[in-house]
């Protein structure tokens, strides 16, 4: 091993990466989750609060463990391009008792963020992104917002060809893969609602069941790649009664055990609050 | 030089794309064309250095953001709150709403408030034939008495009549720097008596970060209605449902003040 290669990374990476359990126990309808090799997509139209949640998911990733935080480094893709880093350090600068700048900037030290402009970019970007996790032990988190933003793009470029037109997200889907299964990572990745909730019975019988039981306006149309390696889906959406002082809500399935639970949470200027 | 000639002995193994080549088993290549396998890591490294995105660190990012984020005041005090504290750079602002209520007049306004009070260039895209100079000169003697001052205002205005998707797409590559993008839309509604909701569907939905409904306030048949209402129904930092009332006047937008008469819109 060369001589300049830091004992401290060595003994990480043996030890292996953090754990991620108290992440946030709201968002998960069993205990002890998310593990390592979880892929979590969560679901929703614009405007439910999907974005604020990854604040809220990459705060308490990147914060010290003296300000509640998991000192762990967190790796977001953003696809989107809505980004608001001055959110983010509002968010920050509530939870940490004593915020000053350089603080923040400590914690915005853990926090790795490139954007992507089309699949093709998001694949070679997940290639060259490899070598990141070999070397950051403690990156722990991968984050795509959203896994959705070049469906309808994909889909023209793809011409007739059904195959073409997915080919890249699959490419996508079966790397990121590899990727948590082989760095341990956690995968969350949001969804956009683009589609109208579908009232055909050639869906699959689970879609069914959950659609009749927590009336969540989801309709599959990423594809099968992606679809069978998410391990906990989560729909977020807008409560109808003003009434409530929760104004969003939050279904969560574990998809291997069926299980489902809801809870409902506000957003506040120091962010998701449940 | 090395690289001469892969080209024709890719396409016999059907990598035609940097995805294709970047992602396939290098040993077999290095096997199956007879080239060395460090060449090929080599290749490998400098095609994804090329098309691949960078990823910033976070704090260079905020450091980055600090020294060149602005927030620009649209010029009417009302707008301002309910956008908190104005247009932000680096964001996308909708306008929606009805025919006739208002947008392209605001849309005007803040030109000229920026361009006048703000002294900064303005890059007017007009697909529905709505932009017109006069209009403009006209908000810009009411808000300031130097004509001279009035002419340089109109010269940092640039507009440019889009007809079709390319050619805004062809404006728009145009641009490279920094700024904040302001786009109205028509309104459309799920059934006669369901909400408002922006047209161009669910996936432009997502696009803007902020999006403001306009709508005109309840008629009297006794006078031209110049006043509008501004709801706040999509931000990042505020919550929704924030009101303001607007008065699109001849002086151009401004917070709600004694109607005067208007010379025509």
């Amino acid at each position: 091993l060369a001589a300049g290669f830091g004992r401290a990374e060595l003994l990480a990476r043996l030890e292996g990466r953090s754990s991620l359990k108290n992440l946030e126990p709201y968002l998960f309808a069993e205990e002890g989750f998310p593990v390592h090799g979880d892929v979590v997509e969560f679901h929703g139209p614009e405007g439910t609060g999907k974005t604020e949640m990854l604040y809220h998911l990459i705060a308490r990733c990147i914060l010290p463990k003296s300000g509640g935080g998991l000192e762990v480094e967190v790796m977001f893709i953003d696809t989107d391009y809505h980004f608001d880093m001055l959110r983010l350090v509002t968010i920050l600068e509530h939870r940490l008792a004593q915020s000053t700048e350089e603080m923040i900037k400590q914690c915005l030290g853990k926090l790795f963020l490139v954007n992507c402009n089309s699949s093709t970019q998001l694949l070679l970007t997940l290639y060259s992104l490899e070598n990141m996790f070999c070397t950051h032990p403690s990156l722990c988190l991968l984050v795509l917002d959203s896994i959705s933003a070049f469906y309808w793009i994909d889909r023209s470029n793809g011409g007739e060809s059904f195959n073409l037109q997915e080919m890249n997200l699959k490419k996508c889907a079966e790397f990121l893969e590899k990727l948590v299964r082989e760095y341990h990572l956690a995968l969350f990745a949001t969804t956009q609602t683009i589609m109208q909730k579908s009232t055909s019975s050639a869906e699959s019988s689970f879609s069914l069941k959950l659609q009749h039981e927590t009336d969540t306006d989801y309709r599959p149309y990423l594809c099968k790649s992606w679809q069978q390696m998410v391990t906990h889906r989560i729909f977020f959406s807008k409560q109808s009664n003003s009434g409530n002082s929760k104004a969003f809500s939050v279904i969560s399935c574990h998809i291997q055990k069926k299980h489902v639970v809801k809870r409902s949470f506000s957003i506040a200027e120091c962010g998701v609050q449940f | 030089m090395v690289y001469q000639g892969l080209a024709s002995k890719f396409s016999s193994l059907m990598l035609f794309a940097v995805v294709d080549f970047v992602s396939s088993d290098l040993e077999d290549v290095a096997q199956k064309c007879s080239l060395s396998y460090k060449a090929l890591v080599a290749v490998r490294r400098v095609l994804l250095a090329q098309f691949s995105a960078f990823p910033a660190n976070g704090a260079d990012l905020y450091e980055e953001l600090k020294s060149s984020t602005a927030i620009l005041s649209t010029g009417i005090p009302s707008l301002d709150k309910l956008l908190d504290s104005g247009l932000y750079t680096g964001e996308v602002t909708e306008l929606m709403g009805a025919p006739g209520s208002g947008k392209t007049q605001v849309c005007l306004s803040i030109a000229a408030s920026m361009s006048l009070g703000l002294k900064q260039h303005v890059l007017f895209l007009d697909s529905t034939g709505g932009f017109t100079a006069s209009r403009l000169y006209q908000m810009l003697q009411a808000q300031a008495e130097d004509e001279e001052e009035q002419l340089e205002a109109l010269q940092r205005v640039q507009v440019t009549r889009v007809f079709d998707v390319y050619e805004m797409l062809r404006a728009l590559q145009e641009l490279r720097d920094s700024l904040s993008q302001q786009v109205t839309n028509q309104v459309t509604r799920d059934s006669s008596a369901g909400p408002l909701k922006p047209a161009l569907g669910r996936s432009w939905s997502f696009v803007p970060s902020t999006r403001v409904l306009l709508q005109s306030k309840e008629a009297t048949w006794e006078k031209t209605n110049t006043q509008r209402v501004a709801s706040l129904a999509k931000s990042p930092r505020q919550p929704t449902g924030i009101q303001v009332v607007l008065d699109v006047g001849s002086g151009g937008a401004q917070e709600l003040s004694p109607v005067t008469p208007t010379q025509g819109l």
